[in-house]
């Protein structure tokens, strides 16, 4: 059995998990559950790279103000 | 840019024996979520360390965060006197882990990996109920997130198990 301060962290813990599950987009699970492995980390690198230029944009942007 | 790719195939080419963990791992298993390091959890036998920093070396490992310039010598007496490294490499960032919290050591976690085909070559990658088991232990808020998601991903799995 938990000790009590333990079971109540992890009660609290539980509850904030399942109020972010609430808001995770299922349809971006399934789409990447239908991709094999590889793809997946084919998609995170382009992912990278996505995240990667917004940056530039952005910096580029600040720069011009 | 991280080519998590080459890192993988790197290793795996050199016969380093190792276990994806972190965010890295939770893409292998089909989180939506952006990671910029490899999270690698490695066997530290003292063979294992000479794979290791032979197969490093030419992307020029270095400590991640270190001022530059600061002497940093890769060599298997730095490895074996250290534990974990989060390092910058020509390939990007790689954390290399001798231990996790809530995990433990590679000979620890090596019965709770999967098999995965990254990039051409086989790799051990943390199975997903013990991923969500080594998050939950660390605690960390910021995996709360990530947690919630893996679970759901891991709901899926089993539903579509039971469609087959």
């Amino acid at each position: 059995m938990l000790p009590m301060k333990d079971a109540r962290e992890k009660s609290g813990l539980d509850a904030v998990i399942e109020a972010y599950k609430k808001d995770v987009d299922v349809t971006l699970i399934r789409e990447n559950l239908r991709l094999s492995v590889d793809q997946r980390f084919e998609q995170l690198m382009k992912l990278q790279e996505f995240a990667e230029d917004l940056r530039r944009a952005g910096r580029k942007a600040r720069s011009q103000q | 840019m991280t080519d998590f790719k080459a890192l993988l195939r790197l290793l795996a080419e050199n016969q380093v024996d190792f276990i994806i963990v972190g965010g890295a791992a939770a893409t292998a298993h089909g989180s939506a979520r952006l990671t910029f390091d490899l999270d690698i959890v490695y066997s530290r036998d003292s063979e294992n360390i000479v794979r290791i920093v032979n197969a490093l070396r030419p992307i020029q490992p270095y400590l991640r965060g270190a001022p530059p310039g600061l002497p940093f010598d890769w060599s298997t007496e730095t490895v074996k006197k250290g534990l974990n490294f989060t390092l910058v490499t020509t390939l990007g960032p790689l954390d290399l882990l001798g231990e996790i919290a809530g995990g433990g050591s590679y000979q620890q976690l090596i019965g709770e990996t999967i098999e995965v085909e990254v990039a051409g070559v086989e790799c051990r990658c943390l199975n997903l109920e013990r991923l969500i088991k080594v998050k939950r232990a660390a605690g960390r808020p910021k995996d709360l997130e990530v947690i919630a998601e893996l679970e759901q991903i891991l709901d899926e799995s089993q539903q579509d198990l039971g469609k087959e």
